[in-house]
């Protein structure tokens, strides 16, 4: 079989109309993952009895199995939860109504959570314990330290781990195709079944997900500039 | 005025203050002197309850506090009544010298931003940084960002600040600077309780001298009397060691 160059070409256009699907996953799963993760390393750092132990168990967990397993996990496990619960509780909701796409955003989001909690968790660190004393000595709470002071700061340190957070999902997407959710991977697939070219789809599929990829990275860049400012020290 | 009865605290074992009583009368300026490890950090950070004694009370112009038995919002209402000036000065990095003056009229006292904008600047330009508004800490000398540090100790205007070795973190030719600033605000009547080890400072500015160690008060009184006549054994150690020409100078 030879290359066909002018089939990447076909390819990469009709792969096109699968972006959407593959940057809500993204979107969403980060989204989520980061609000998840930022509760999950809050109740870690302030020790919150019980919650932490939970958070924490959470992290290893999610951190120690594979990201697939996670889908599946949920694909499986999710509905016996939802229905037995609707059947005791006399919902008329059933798993079914669930679109395929709806295991892969919250699947992908615990996955997310774990990964940046530990992100986040890394931020807060880098945050000195003497800027949050002195907003106490003013007189500011303990959370309006947190808000003002210290999380401002831990964002804009983890910011590089963030952008490579959003990285992950992005490649980490493509397994919702196990839950046969259709996004650029399984669409380079479906493009080539007629053909067999799988070789020129899947190279055109990169591409795709290359240039997905330097966008973010440009983006990160950009914003890392913007609020990485205070710390461009001209004196000692 | 401030009174502080007994205060005591502990770091596991060790006793660092024990049963320390000071109190600060409105507009006087206390010195506080010691060795290292005397307590003397603690005790300022007691007061600020940035350390929870384990007994005591700290009373603050009309509002007394049973330390042992402090509420959240009494730690509040003491700390909105106290300021500090940290020895690593601790400005809000990510804020600008402006916005760090600023931040606590904002969000600790609600004050509309134009209010709190104003009075801030005039605070800024008081300590000399009237043209360094909008720089962030990190680009600001040691020095300079003190003068942030004490301008944001004033915004609140609260009712005594307490300096620790404000000037101890800082190179030789910035001391100056810095205590220019402290002198200044003392000669404004504001209470303060300052400690550090610049001898000729606190001689100047002081209107009282405690010489703390051991995590006891071991001498009190006047700059004259514990500079020139000091009457415990360990007040004289720790001035001659400190000041080695004061032999002579006396
Ligand atoms: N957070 C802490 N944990 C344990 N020990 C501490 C802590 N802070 C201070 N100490 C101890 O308390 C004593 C008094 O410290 P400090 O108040 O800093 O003294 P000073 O300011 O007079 O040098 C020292 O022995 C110090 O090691
Ligand atoms: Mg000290």
């Amino acid at each position: 079989m030879q290359l066909d160059p002018s089939f990447i070409w076909t390819a990469f256009w009709q792969i096109l109309r699968a972006i959407p699907t593959t940057l809500s996953i993204t979107a969403v799963s980060v989204l989520l993952g980061f609000a998840i993760g930022t509760v999950t390393a809050l109740v870690r750092l302030y020790r919150v009895p019980v919650l932490s132990q939970m958070a924490s168990a959470y992290v290893t967990f999610i951190r120690g199995t594979p990201m697939l397993t996670h889908l599946l996990l949920i694909y499986f496990g999710l509905p016996m939860l939802i229905d037995g619960l609707a059947e005791s509780l006399g919902w008329s909701f059933r798993s079914v109504s669930i679109p395929m796409i709806g295991f892969a955003y919250i699947s992908f989001s615990i996955t997310a959570g774990a990964y940046m909690s530990e992100v986040v968790r890394a931020g807060m660190q880098a945050v000195d314990r003497g800027q949050v004393e002195a907003a106490h000595s003013v007189g500011m709470t303990s959370f309006q330290a947190l808000r003002r002071i210290s999380f401002p700061q831990a964002l804009a340190a983890a910011l590089p781990n963030l952008a490579n957070s959003v990285i992950g999902m992005l490649h980490g997407s493509t397994l919702a195709f196990a839950v046969s959710v259709v996004d650029i991977n399984a669409q380079a697939q479906i493009v080539a079944s007629t053909n067999w070219k799988f070789f020129e789809a899947y190279l055109a599929a990169a591409l795709i997900f290359w240039g997905l990829t330097v966008l973010i990275e440009r983006a990160a860049a950009l914003i890392e500039k913007r609020v990485g400012a205070y710390n461009r020290g001209g004196v000692a | 005025m401030i009174e502080l009865k007994k205060i005591s605290k502990s770091f596991g074992r060790h006793r660092v203050l024990q049963d320390i009583s000071l109190s600060v009368k409105t507009g006087e300026v206390v010195v506080i002197l010691g060795p290292s490890g005397s307590g003397k950090t603690t005790l300022l950070r007691c007061v600020n309850y940035l350390e929870k004694p384990a007994s005591g009370e700290i009373a603050v112009g009309d509002f007394k506090m049973d330390c042992a038995q402090a509420k959240r919002g009494d730690i509040l209402r003491l700390r909105r009544k106290t300021a500090m000036v940290f020895q690593q000065y601790n400005l809000f990095r990510h804020k600008t010298a402006l916005e760090n003056v600023m931040e606590a009229l904002l969000v600790v006292k609600k004050m509309p931003a134009a209010e709190a904008r104003s009075r801030s600047v005039a605070l800024l330009e008081k300590v000399g940084l009237g043209g360094k508004l909008d720089e962030y800490p990190s680009r600001l000398s040691g020095g300079q960002q003190q003068r942030v540090g004490i301008a944001r100790a004033l915004a609140l205007e609260p009712e005594v600040i307490l300096f620790d070795e404000p000037t101890s973190a800082l190179d030789p030719e910035l001391v100056g600077e810095v205590l220019e600033v402290i002198r200044d605000i003392a000669r404004e009547g504001i209470t303060m309780i300052v400690v550090t080890h610049e001898m000729g400072f606190a001689r100047d500015v002081a209107n009282r001298v405690v010489f703390m160690d051991g995590g006891v008060v071991v001498e009190e009184g006047t700059p004259d009397d514990v500079f020139q006549h000091p009457k415990e054994e360990r007040t004289k150690q720790f001035l001659r060691r400190i000041t080695p020409e004061a032999n002579w100078v006396i």
